[in-house]
């Protein structure tokens, strides 16, 4: 017998017009965190779906404990093994966790006997360090704690090999240690992990060895403890990538305010109040990064600025005029261009093609309509033209964006939203899911706008990402802004600390 | 679009009513076979789980059509048991019946209660041209198996076949719903040579006039209309007569004086029905009530059941129905132990425990010499009342709960209406306000009765408003 | 245990397939179709014959099968409006018996008096006023309150029926007939109130029909050329983007579902107005022509295009049903053959987004 717990050979799948794997080889040894790495669209959510039985591989073997397997359905991979932690949860909100734990297990007698599945939980959740309650309703739970159901649900069906998509995508710095604890515990007692990432310093931390993919094809696999960020970087990428801070060349005038706030307060979409009296100012070409915790309003600010929701009290002003309450169209006519963090769903509209995508925000304008009716060949010229100037890789702009890969999605939105020539661009999590090259690419083009005079609300989770970028950091905690501060003079330390809802003085 | 779900039964009597409905199980009695398909229901969804249902409930469609035979043998029993005595004496306003045959029954002569629409008129020329089979259809609201109204008429179409043999080629299209698809259908059964045809429901009236004025020579029959043409004739009977006699055998049956009575709708046929029956009721029960609930429809056996129901749980003992299609009634009546007076079909055998009587039409007593009017080359438009005495009208098989003291009783009254139509409504009959509206003595003329607007004392109900 | 063949969600639709699955499926109910009739002892070329013949083919047929179509195609085209937006609107019933009680109304109080144009066109109008106005009691409850519209547009389908029989059986109404006898129904409309129909390549059309094609081409229009549809799209698609953007969804909801019950109610109009020439209660409500809309459409792809040729296929097998049936032809055979057909045309749907794929090799158990 080897040490092997999966060997994937020569794995080819094709999809029409893609070859998603194109001869992929991978290798997982039993009780290693072994990290599968790659940008958006280098075939690892391909990969883990053949490992997981949702696809079939076109060719290829798959080796599970050195024995040839071909799974029909996830059912069968689970069967055999293989469970798999899903970046979107698939929990039922309004039941238990222990009742999802146990959900959709085909080994669930008619009678269930609650007591015993608590206990169960309750002794996998001390194993691996998952405090957890069993009888919350997954609703009234964190992300975190989610999370950590959705790994109890595979494990509670015995899964040896676990293959983490994303995992720390939704987590806090502190929930994503606790994450990496629980992977250690399990490998130690001999389970496998395989974790899907393309953030280069949390593969570093966690993982034992590496395997990089690009599109489609494996770069190659290293042993964590001999390589280094640059080098993953680079075999992600194909080139040297630097993160530092930006250069501009044109510095932001904040004197020159293009967006104010003043006093504003708005209520969430349960009623409860989430800005209190938020003030606020981003000047000409100025970038500013609004730090925080996700869940401390800035969904809530960014919607209020850009009309989507209305504020209970205060003023918005956009180049010195006012917007008025709630008004999304009013908004944009006034210059306010928004990157929603969700960017599919809400930025976009998926089943639609890149062409109305692209015409999203002015197809009410004289250029794209006339009389009511669409001017279809203008909303074609002014797509090609916008894939061509942004570098969209699409088919044609007959496909529906959904079909595109997370950065093109990405680079979609953000050709839109730059084509309507805003003074004020909010962008929430810009890069959020983003492989390493559209990482780079986004926050080019956010750069080169505030170089052309744009101001940029940065609403990020990412720390590195706000301090290479920003020139003024606001910290937002519970609904308030509790710092601002240039960035020049911020640390991560005190950020976290802000963050974690420290008194601006005690973090001095 | 009746037939896209429309179809067959099928054994396992599960009704089918898809989504957006709530489904439904009819309680059809035993051995009544032709389940009621609900129209109402099934019709309005779904073509496509009728697919599948029909591809199951294929062989069963075979199975109803040998059902109904059997049905017509028993309603043919039921008509031996009960047409006019043989020794009926001559209706008192026509010396017609003096004319009639020595046949043992009937023993009136239909072709005295029908009237020309005008005297002298030039027989229509609607038989066969060239010698060949004179091709007639009958077009039904409902379905053949509807265990009431369709079922009737299409049953004396099997007697008109069986008595004309290969001389009359009959045909029938059922399911067809009242609106402009009557037209299309009368077209294309004119388009395959048919030159009478019957229509039996009051809606399509409309359209057998326009057929009837575009073809005009083609002969059109019309079962319980009004409107005329030199093409078209109405028939129809003095079914109050027999309502009136049905009503002694329920007002015989009650224990408690009080009845109840479902009604479809508030139209002087139907007014008629209900007075008679109550005045039949009470001159066995002289101090009953009957309280009447108005159906709104001919057809839905689910709100049938209910509303029969809801009169057993207000407290009354014995049921009785008018212009109502289906035998839903039974069965509530059935579930309950309690008397029913149905109406329109002979369900003595299916109803056996509960059953009493009701009227029945015998539309072959017309429609047998009719056709051989066209096939003689002596039709006319016109209309025609048939009765008790020409066997038009007449009372089912007497039910077990019925005792030989009543049924004598009855049957002694019966010919005595056979004798003198309308006869049951002889003053005074006062109405439920107290207001006497016949005085002692006088008879409704033919046209007071077509008008009939007023409630007899002893109903507890009103006339819908209008 | 496993089946031999699955199906499997196609990445992109070929074109061909839209063109070429409907025929595919056409023939094989035609097949199936044949067994059945065999089985029954019927000759199945005879009946497919008498089908053709007798729904799509005369001059004659084809004016009936237009006649039955009419209501099809407005009913199916209320359904595909509103399915478009993602509002389930199965109101077209109710809403096309109040456009008819509206038609009627301007009808027997306009005809006669004033030119036979103006009648014709108010009646028009007045069947989708009142069309609209019901169904946007729905829109507004959807919108406002967020009720579902199904369970709402359903409710108010029996509503609707109440109301048609309070009109002609429980009062005497202004749409009541004082003068009928016996059985109440309708007050006829003046002749000068009857929609025309013409003549066209030798069989009859009737105005109905007409304003159905032009409905259906001013709504392909708003779909797919206006702003109207774009937005109707981008609601569909995603409320959270139609938010983003600004598109006022609520009154988007009320609109659409108002011009989803005109649309309902031009069918009602064009029954008073082309066929029945007064208010049907009973013929409107037997009819179920609603219902079957929502099949037209589901069958149309909810294209308004479409719509208009499903009506005519199920108009013209309506016929041609109501033809074959018969002592020696049950009603069931027919509803089989009927059902077969519009089955096997879902089903071809199917396939259009789907393929089927053999299941090969099934997984083995994990013993090693």
């Amino acid at each position: 017998m080897t040490n092997s717990a999966v060997r994937m050979t020569g794995v080819v799948k094709r999809f029409p017009g893609v070859v998603a794997n194109d001869g992929v080889n991978f290798e997982v040894l039993k009780g290693e965190v072994h990290a599968l790495l790659g940008e958006n669209g280098a075939g690892k959510s391909t990969l883990s779906n053949i490992l997981t039985g949702l696809y079939r591989p076109d060719e290829g073997t798959i080796e599970l404990n050195g024995a040839p397997m071909s799974f029909a359905s996830p059912k069968a991979a689970l069967d055999a093994g293989i469970g798999m932690v899903h970046q979107h949860f698939r929990l039922v909100e309004p039941f238990t966790v222990a009742e999802n734990v146990i959900l959709g297990n085909q080994e669930t007698p008619f009678l269930i006997d609650a007591e015993s599945i608590i206990d169960r939980v309750n002794e996998l959740a001390a194993r691996y360090d998952m405090a957890v309650d069993p009888n919350a309703k997954i609703w009234q739970l964190s992300v975190g704690e989610q999370q950590r159901v959705e790994i109890l649900k595979v494990l509670y069906r015995g899964a040896q090999v676990l293959i983490l998509d994303e995992p720390t995508a939704v987590l806090t710095p502190i929930e994503a240690d606790a994450l990496f604890r629980t992977l250690r515990a399990m490998t130690a007692e001999g389970r496998t992990v395989i974790f899907i990432s393309h953030k280069l310093d949390e593969v570093m931390s966690v993982s034992d060895r590496i395997t990089v993919l690009r599109g489609g094809r494996t770069v190659g696999t290293v042993a964590t403890m001999d390589t280094s960020t640059r080098e993953l970087a680079s075999m992600m990428v194909g080139r040297s990538v630097e993160f530092s801070r930006v250069v501009r060349r044109n510095p932001g005038v904040p004197a020159d305010v293009v967006l104010s706030l003043s006093q504003v307060n708005c209520d969430d979409d349960r009623g409860r109040h989430a800005l209190h009296d938020v003030s606020l100012t981003v000047g000409r070409g100025e970038i500013v990064g609004v730090a925080g915790v996700a869940g401390n309003g800035q969904r809530e600010l960014a919607e209020v600025i850009a009309g989507m929701r209305s504020s209970t009290s205060g003023r918005i002003a956009v180049a010195g005029n006012e917007v008025p309450n709630g008004k999304a169209r009013a908004a944009i006519a006034g210059g306010v261009a928004h990157v929603p963090e969700d960017r599919l769903h809400t930025g976009l509209a998926a089943g639609h093609s890149v062409e109305d995508n692209m015409a999203l925000k002015n197809y009410r304008t004289p250029l794209l309509s006339k009389f009511g009716l669409l001017r279809r060949n203008v909303i074609a010229t002014q797509a090609s033209d916008l894939v061509t100037k942004y570098d969209v890789k699409t088919p044609d702009t007959a496909t529906p964006v959904r079909l595109l890969s997370g950065g093109n999605v990405q680079k979609v939105l953000l050709a839109r939203e730059f084509s309507t020539r805003p003074k004020v661009l909010m962008a929430a999590s810009p890069t959020r899911g983003l492989d390493v090259g559209a990482i780079e690419t986004v926050r080019g083009r956010l750069v080169e706008a505030a170089d052309d005079g744009v101001g940029i609300l940065l609403i990020s989770e990412d720390l590195e990402e706000i301090m290479s970028l920003a020139d003024r950091i606001v910290v937002i905690y519970e609904g308030r802004l509790v710092a601002d501060m240039p960035a020049a003079d911020a640390t991560r330390e005190q950020l976290g600390l802000l963050m974690g809802g420290a008194k601006m003085e005690a973090s001095r | 679009m009746n037939s896209w779900s429309q179809a067959c039964d099928w054994p396992g009597r599960t009704e089918f009513g898809g989504w957006p409905h709530t489904y439904y199980l009819f309680n059809a009695p035993a051995i009544s076979g032709e389940e009621i398909l609900n129209k109402r229901l099934s019709k309005k969804w779904l073509p496509l789980a009728a697919t599948i249902a029909l591809g199951v409930g294929l062989v069963a469609c075979g199975d109803d059509n040998g059902s109904s035979s059997e049905d017509t043998t028993a309603a043919a029993e039921a008509t031996a048991d009960t047409t006019a005595p043989a020794d009926t004496t001559a209706p008192t306003d026509t010396a017609a019946a003096t004319e009639s045959s020595e046949a043992a029954a009937p023993a009136g002569d239909w072709s005295a209660n029908f009237k020309p629409w005008e005297e002298g008129a030039a027989p229509v020329a609607c038989g066969p041209k060239d010698g060949g089979a004179l091709k007639a259809a009958w077009v039904y609201v409902g379905p053949i198996n509807d265990g009431g109204w369709t079922q009737t008429h299409d049953e004396a179409r099997q007697k008109v076949q069986e008595h004309f043999g290969d001389k009359i080629e009959t045909t029938y299209k059922e399911n067809v719903p009242e609106g402009e698809q009557v037209s299309q259908v009368i077209e294309d059964l004119i388009a395959d040579g048919n030159t009478v045809i019957f229509g039996t429901s009051f809606g399509f009236q409309d359209a057998f006039l326009a057929a009837a004025e575009k073809h005009p020579d083609v002969c059109f029959e019309f079962a319980t209309g009004y409107k005329s043409a030199g093409n078209l004739s109405q028939f129809y009977g003095a079914a109050e007569d027999t309502d009136y006699l049905t009503g002694m055998a329920a007002g015989a049956a009650s224990k408690n004086g009080k009845l109840g009575y479902l009604a479809s709708f508030g139209i002087p046929e139907v007014v008629r029905g209900i007075n008679a029956w109550t005045l039949g009721v009470r001159a066995m029960n002289p101090d009953a009530t009957v309280k009447v609930v108005w159906v709104n429809s001919w057809f839905d056996p689910p709100n049938e059941r209910k509303q029969a129901e809801a009169l057993i749980a207000a407290g009354v003992d014995v049921l009785g129905m008018k212009g109502i299609d289906s035998p839903a009634t039974g069965d509530a009546a059935k579930a309950k132990g309690i008397p029913w007076a149905g109406y329109n079909r002979d369900n003595s055998a299916n109803y056996g425990d509960v059953w009493l009587t009701g009227t029945q039409y015998h539309w072959d007593v017309y429609e047998i010499p009719r056709l051989q009017q066209v096939l003689d080359g002596a039709w006319v438009a016109g209309n025609y009342y048939g009765n008790i005495g020409d066997g038009f009208v007449g009372l089912s098989t007497y039910g077990d709960l019925v005792s030989a003291e009543t049924r004598a009783t009855i049957d002694a009254k019966k010919a005595e209406l056979a004798a003198n139509p309308g006869g049951e409504f002889t003053g005074p009959i006062k109405d439920t306000a107290g207001k006497e509206q016949l005085a002692a003595g006088k008879q409704h003329t033919y046209e007071e009765l077509m008008g009939m607007q007023y409630l007899v004392e002893g109903v507890d109900g009103e006339i819908p408003a209008g | 245990m496993k089946s031999p063949i699955r199906l499997e969600r196609r990445l992109k639709q070929p074109r061909w397939l839209n063109w070429a699955i409907p025929f595919i499926s056409l023939l094989g109910a035609l097949i199936v179709g044949a067994v059945v009739l065999l089985a029954t002892g019927k000759n199945p070329l005879d009946v497919y014959w008498r089908i053709l013949d007798r729904g799509f083919l005369s001059k004659r047929s084809i004016t009936g099968t237009l006649r039955t179509a009419t209501p099809l195609a407005f009913t199916g085209m209320c359904a595909a409006a509103a399915f478009r937006l993602g509002v389930i609107n199965i109101g077209g019933e109710g809403q096309l018996y109040v456009g008819a009680v509206g038609a009627a109304l301007v009808g027997l109080w306009l005809g006669g008096s004033v030119p036979v144009g103006i009648t014709i066109i108010v009646m028009v109008v007045a069947g989708m006023l009142f069309g609209a106005m019901y169904a946007s009691i729905v829109g507004v409850l959807r919108s406002q309150f967020n009720t579902n519209e199904i369970i709402t547009s359903l409710m108010m389908n029996y509503i609707a029926g109440i109301i048609l029989n309070y009109l002609i059986f429980n009062s005497r109404s202004y749409w009541r007939d004082p003068r009928s006898v016996g059985f109440p129904s309708g007050k006829p409309l003046d002749e000068r109130a009857h929609w025309p129909s013409y003549e066209l390549f030798g069989f009859g059309v009737s105005f109905g029909f007409l304003i159905a094609v032009v409905a259906a081409i001013v709504l392909w229009i708003i779909y797919k050329r206006s702003r109207l549809g774009f937005e109707i799209g981008i609601i569909a698609d995603s409320p959270r983007a139609a938010r983003y953007v600004g598109i006022r969804t609520k009154w988007t909801i009320v609109a659409v579902t108002a011009m989803s019950g005109a649309l309902a109610g031009i069918g009602g109009a064009s029954q008073v107005g082309d066929f029945a020439h007064y208010l049907d209660a009973k013929g409107l409500q037997l009819n179920n022509f609603g219902y079957t809309g929502i099949v037209v459409a589901a069958l149309a792809r909810l294209n308004p295009l479409g719509a208009i040729l499903v009506a005519v296929l199920l108009g013209g097998l309506t016929n041609a049903g109501y033809s074959l049936q018969g002592p020696d032809f049950p009603s069931g055979l027919v509803g089989t053959l009927q059902g077969l057909i519009l089955f096997t045309a879902v089903a071809g749907e199917i396939l259009t987004k789907y393929r089927l794929r053999a299941n090969r090799a099934a997984s083995k158990a994990v013993t090693a």
